[in-house]
């Protein structure tokens, strides 16, 4: 035990005695007492009351929910709102001008429309109902009806913007 | 989930900051017999040694005291606590006595008048003389001797606890037993 220390085989008998003596020394119990005291009143503090969880809210955490629930309900409203109600144009992919009883349909791009090289003009006639998609009024009146319409197709034929000369 | 004596002691200290007083209990009852009589010997006052004990608990429990696991283990923190407590409850008295030489060995005894409960504990008359001479040594010897020959600590362990290096732990060990030898040897002679 001591490789380093003289030897002093009296003292190490004499300490052995000591440390016999002393083995079974312990704290008082009251130490342990007043110990568990302080550690229930400690965590008594942090453990959750036994009343109602909206009880146990103060004004100012009322007031942090109230305020993230309207700004959540604010954003989840604005995701959810179709895009075509926000713009005002049927949800068609097309745009729509409709001025003086006559109506431009462009099926597609303006920019595809303008930089096609050699656009033809088609007549044709387009049923009504298939029109009321793109927004133009319909009528039980007129719901059979064909509307003559001047069709802008590309040079591969695909179409690219209707011209609808009357619509009422 | 049940505690045993297995449990380690960091297991312990997370369950009992989680609200846990089994944990805190076996923690306590687990380190408190060695620390209180490490304190009895060294301060000589079984007050003195029940208050430094719960004082280091109570740091314990309130976090006031921050153990850090990678530095060291439970045990030898907490010796190092209730060394620094007694160290504060005797610094009024060594304000008013002399510094103590570094082969003094002739310190006055600590007060353990004969109600004194270690001194009805230790009915053996020879352990009783033996604390006696011990109470007599320097207390930068007297650490070194009760951690190292009553506890079994290392070296290393010393230096950590009393915040010293190796060396000094290994110089203060071999002039506290040697002092103690005397002092036995003295009180032998005497009683003869």
């Amino acid at each position: 035990m001591h490789d380093d220390l003289p030897e002093l085989p009296h003292l190490d008998q004499r300490l052995a005695q000591l440390r016999m003596a002393t083995t079974q020394l312990d704290a008082p119990r009251c130490v342990e007492k007043e110990l568990m005291q302080a550690f229930t009143h400690q965590f008594a503090r942090r453990r959750p009351s036994h009343q109602p969880w909206h009880r146990r809210l103060g004004l100012l955490e009322w007031s942090a929910a109230g305020v993230c629930a309207a700004l959540t309900a604010g954003v989840l409203g604005l995701l959810l709102v179709p895009p075509h109600l926000v713009d005002g144009l049927p949800e068609t992919g097309a745009l729509v001008r409709i001025d003086n009883g006559a109506a431009f349909i462009a099926l597609d791009s303006f920019e595809r429309i303008a930089a096609e090289p050699a656009p033809r003009l088609v007549e044709a006639a387009v049923p009504r109902t298939m029109l009321a998609a793109f927004g133009l009024p319909l009528t039980p009146e007129n719901a059979g009806d064909d509307v003559r319409a001047e069709m802008l197709v590309g040079a591969g034929g695909e179409p690219l913007a209707l011209r609808l000369s009357s619509i009422d | 989930m049940t505690i045993t004596p297995t449990t380690s002691d960091d297991e312990l200290l997370r369950r009992m900051r989680a609200g846990e007083a089994p944990a805190f209990a076996a923690l306590y009852r687990r380190h408190q017999g060695p620390l209180y009589r490490f304190a009895l010997l060294r301060c000589g006052s079984p007050d003195t040694a029940a208050d430094t004990v719960q004082e280091a608990f109570m740091g314990l429990l309130s976090g006031r005291l921050a153990f850090d696991p990678l530095r060291g283990s439970l045990p030898n923190f907490l010796f190092g606590v209730v060394r620094l407590l007694i160290l504060k409850h005797e610094a009024p008295r060594r304000r008013e006595s002399p510094l103590p030489q570094a082969d003094d060995d002739d310190t006055p005894a600590l007060s353990c008048d004969d109600a004194c409960p270690l001194t009805r504990v230790l009915a053996d008359e020879a352990a009783e003389d033996v604390r006696r001479a011990l109470a007599r040594l320097a207390p930068h010897y007297r650490d070194a001797v009760i951690l190292y020959e009553m506890h079994g600590l290392s070296y290393g362990e010393i230096a950590t606890i009393c915040a010293i290096d190796i060396g000094t732990v290994r110089s203060r060990l071999s002039r506290g037993r040697a002092a103690l030898a005397k002092a036995l040897r003295t009180h032998a002679l005497d009683a003869n």
